[in-house]
């Protein structure tokens, strides 16, 4: 079977080479730099998302807990004076905390997504005000700053590294282990999920869970690359977190993800802002490229399924 | 003998309507036990209860003799019963195999999956159906036989001791029927139980040993053997009078002139799904049936007729006019053609909406008055006289169509054609899943329709039910058509024809 992201992985690669050879400076180290953290929190953002449209729903208060979770983290080690480690921990747990919210408010009481994530975007935005007040927390853990700033090798950021691990454990629940085969198995046909034996209250939260934990881990790579807990961290992730799941395939009905087209389409959506950049056009386009891509990723998809079973687009 | 399975005095009512009333069913181990009645007998709803999905208000579930509560179906799964049930039940993008072993994987959470193993025994499960299929396909990919073959391994994969089937054969070929069948005799000779709910009473001949009848949510009859009643008596039974099985015949309608162009008329029709070459003509007051095995691609020439699929060579005249239909909009209110779906619940009716509101639909713009406003009262003055002409069983005209019975949804899916006073109407598989009182009743309707001067193409799969309607049997293979014959309504003899001309390898072998 032909792979389905193998048109994006080439759109990605032609990408590159027509920015690199239109533009030098894209390939200087400095730049690549900046392209691969971009990329790494972006791709945190798209897989949080992802995973909520793989049990058939949608996160609108994905970039609300990413933002609660960047000025907690911040705030322990600024205020309490924590380490980094401890605040690290109690930011994956607070991030888990408001998924699981969010999906028992869905599951337990069959409530819309919709309406839910809705509420709590407004929710979580709240707390986050009221614990900052509107201003950043600038005092935090040495190692947080420098981790944010360094290079593994060359232009490779140290903040690919929670990106890579994120993305594997993705990968082994929702490939490998039951607890994600359920997701997938209720957002492609919940009554049949059910009649199986499949518990889709448990699923429902389950996504919604690992939803708030890659949103809170994509907050806290945030502070990590500002170097300062940003109240305001989150309010520009809603239209990206869709774009790249759209653009990479994920099916919007549910049942569907594919992190490899996920991801790709979040180095695609970079490389066009990057290049916004590099052709010195005005960055305030890039919003109305990133809904236009959704608009094109959307028609195509539904061009693909008005075909019958067992065509395809040629 | 033993009782595998055994319920005694089953109640189970819904807000305002008791479903059963003191039901009762005994099935003996390694026996085929038919479960029939009409439409809104019961028979779904007890099923449910067997398989876990609903529970009952009072009774006793007995499995082996043993007292059983079913929370979940989950629970009824443990205890050995399986189902495959109407609707498709499968995980779409997930693989055949996987599918299969679905069960397996809802019972663990952090186990990590074995995909050689799946593979493996979706293998194992599926060849004893013969089904020659990659488990590692998607069962998107499969066609509805094929997707229900699967669950039929998925019921045989749980190694049920009480293998339940809500009409299984409902869109099977005849020779996918005949390899089902031999499965459940295998397993009936293993010792399995098996029930059986269909609206096939030969199928039931020919294969099952004893039976119960329901009717309105109470016992016709008792659990007992199949020998001893002959069709009309189980037609009594679940109809509780007696009733005319034979159709009435046709008026026939009285073509004005013979130089009189064909309602509709496809000209060397190619579309852009596959079809190439279609000839066909449908006069008006003429019912021209289109048959052919699933997946031959009638559904869709009826499609692309209709606007929703292109047509890319040929013409398509109406009425002598060569036309170009673009949407279902142009073709129903320019050109007054309606098309019944054969998928009900997904493309016939809006299951949220009233009876009123999908029977309406179609005339909705015809209605509009001052403002341009919408009034039920003149909806229902349209559609009222209709919905009693067909008898639609509802409480009343707002009662949404979800809680109608199958059959009722079907006439509720016709009447919206029927209120637009179409002229040419395609009837898709208009009787699957319907009981044979309503069954008879719409193949009595569309005789009607067409001796009133309406053209119909018919497409079904159920060769009874074209020897008794159709005026010409097109055959349809892999989107062409292959012949043509005129039905004498003889169905041995028409039968064989069509058969030996759509060269299936295997020969017709349902009557025994």
């Amino acid at each position: 079977m032909r792979q389905e992201w193998l048109g994006l992985a080439v759109i990605a690669v032609l990408g590159f080479i027509i920015m690199a050879s239109l533009r030098p400076a894209f390939l200087t180290p400095f730049n690549l730099f900046v392209l691969l953290s971009t990329f790494a929190l972006a791709a945190l953002i798209a897989l949080g998302q992802m995973i909520t449209l793989a049990v058939g729903q949608l996160n609108l208060s994905l970039g609300s807990i990413g933002g609660l979770v960047a000025v907690s983290f911040a705030g322990m080690m600024d205020v309490w004076h924590w380490s980094a480690a401890p605040s690290f921990v109690a930011g994956l747990a607070l991030g888990a905390l408001a998924g699981a919210l969010n999906g028992i408010l869905i599951a337990q009481f069959q409530l819309s997504a919709f309406i839910v994530t809705l509420a709590t975007l407004a929710m979580f935005k709240g707390l986050n005000l009221a614990l900052t007040k509107a201003q950043p927390f600038y005092d935090i853990d040495k190692i947080v700053s420098t981790f944010g700033n360094a290079s593994l090798i060359g232009p490779i950021p140290a903040v690919l590294i929670p990106t890579v691990i994120a993305t594997a454990v993705v990968a082994y629940i929702l490939y490998r282990l039951p607890a994600g085969r359920q997701i997938l198995a209720v957002g492609g046909n919940s009554s049949a999920s059910e009649l199986s034996g499949i518990s889709i209250k448990r699923a429902i939260v389950t996504a919604h869970v690992m939803s708030g934990v890659l949103a809170g881990l994509a907050g806290m790579v945030a502070v990590a690359r500002l170097q300062l807990g940003q109240p305001t961290i989150g309010e520009d992730w809603l239209i990206s977190s869709f774009a790249a799941p759209v653009i990479g395939g994920v099916a919007l009905t549910g049942g569907h993800v594919s992190i490899v087209g996920t991801l790709l389409a979040v180095v695609i959506v970079a490389l066009i802002t990057q290049g916004l950049v590099l052709f010195t056009i005005d960055p305030f386009y890039v919003q109305l490229v990133l809904g236009g891509l959704i608009l094109l990723a959307v028609g195509l998809n539904s061009l693909r399924s008005l075909l019958p079973v067992g065509y395809s687009l040629p | 003998m033993t009782l595998a399975l055994e319920l005694q005095g089953i109640v189970k009512s819904f807000p305002g309507v008791v479903a059963l009333d003191g039901v009762s069913l005994a099935v003996e181990r390694g026996s085929i036990h038919a479960l029939i009645g009409e439409n809104g007998a019961g028979k779904s709803t007890l099923i449910k209860i067997v398989t876990g999905v609903h529970r009952a208000n009072s009774g006793t579930i007995k499995i082996d003799d043993r007292v059983v509560h079913f929370a979940s179906p989950r629970d009824a799964s443990r205890e050995g019963i399986g189902v495959v049930h109407q609707e498709r039940n499968l995980i779409p993008r997930f693989s055949v195999a996987e599918n299969i072993v679905l069960d397996r994987i809802a019972a663990k959470t952090f186990a990590p999956i074995d995909y050689a193993e799946i593979y493996s025994l979706g293998k194992q499960w599926l060849q004893p159906l013969e089904l020659d299929l990659d488990v590692r396909r998607p069962v998107s990919s499969l066609t509805t036989a094929q997707a229900q073959m699967v669950e039929i391994a998925r019921a045989l994969s749980l190694q049920s001791r009480v293998l339940v089937l809500d009409e299984p054969t409902a869109s099977l070929t005849s020779h996918e029927t005949e390899a089902l069948f031999r499965v459940l005799r295998q397993l009936r000779d293993q010792g399995v139980a098996i029930i059986l709910v269909s609206h096939k009473l030969e199928e039931i001949e020919s294969l099952c040993d004893s039976v119960t009848v329901l009717r309105d949510g109470r016992n016709a009859t008792a659990s007992g053997p199949l020998r001893g009643y002959d069709r009309a008596a189980l037609v009594r039974a679940m109809v509780g009078r007696d009733f005319a099985l034979e159709q009435v015949g046709r008026g026939g309608f009285a073509a004005a002139a013979s130089s009189e162009s064909p309602a509709l008329e496809l000209d060397g029709v190619a579309t852009s799904l596959g079809h190439s070459g279609i000839n066909l003509s449908v006069g008006r007051g003429e019912i021209v049936g289109l048959y052919g095995l699933v997946g031959a691609g009638r559904t869709e020439l009826a499609k692309s007729i209709i606007g929703l699929h292109a047509i890319v060579e040929g013409e398509l005249r109406v009425n002598g006019q060569p036309v170009r239909i673009r949407d279902v909009n142009t073709a129903l209110h320019r050109y007054s053609i309606g098309y019944v779906s054969e998928d009900r619940k997904a493309e016939g009716v809006i299951l949220m909406h009233s009876v009123l509101a999908n029977a309406g639909i179609t005339i909705w713009a015809k209605l509009r008055g001052a403002l341009r406003l919408l009034a039920d009262s003149r909806i229902g003055k349209s559609v009222d006289p209709l919905l009693r002409q067909l008898d639609v069983k509802a409480a009343s005209r707002n009662t949404a169509v979800r809680n109608l019975s199958g059959g009722n949804q079907q006439k509720v899916s016709i009447a919206k054609w029927l209120a637009a006073g179409v002229e040419i109407l395609i009837v898709d598989e208009p009787s699957v899943g319907v009981d044979i009182r309503t069954k008879a009743y719409l193949h009595q309707l569309i005789m009607n329709l067409a001796d009133q001067g309406t053209a119909i193409l018919l497409i079904s799969s159920d060769l009874p039910e074209m020897v008794a309607l159709a005026d010409r049997i097109l055959l349809m293979k892999d989107f062409r058509l292959v012949g043509e014959l005129v039905n004498d309504k003889d169905y041995a003899k028409v039968s064989a024809d069509i058969m030996s001309r759509i060269q299936v390898v295997d020969t017709v072998t349902q009557r025994r």
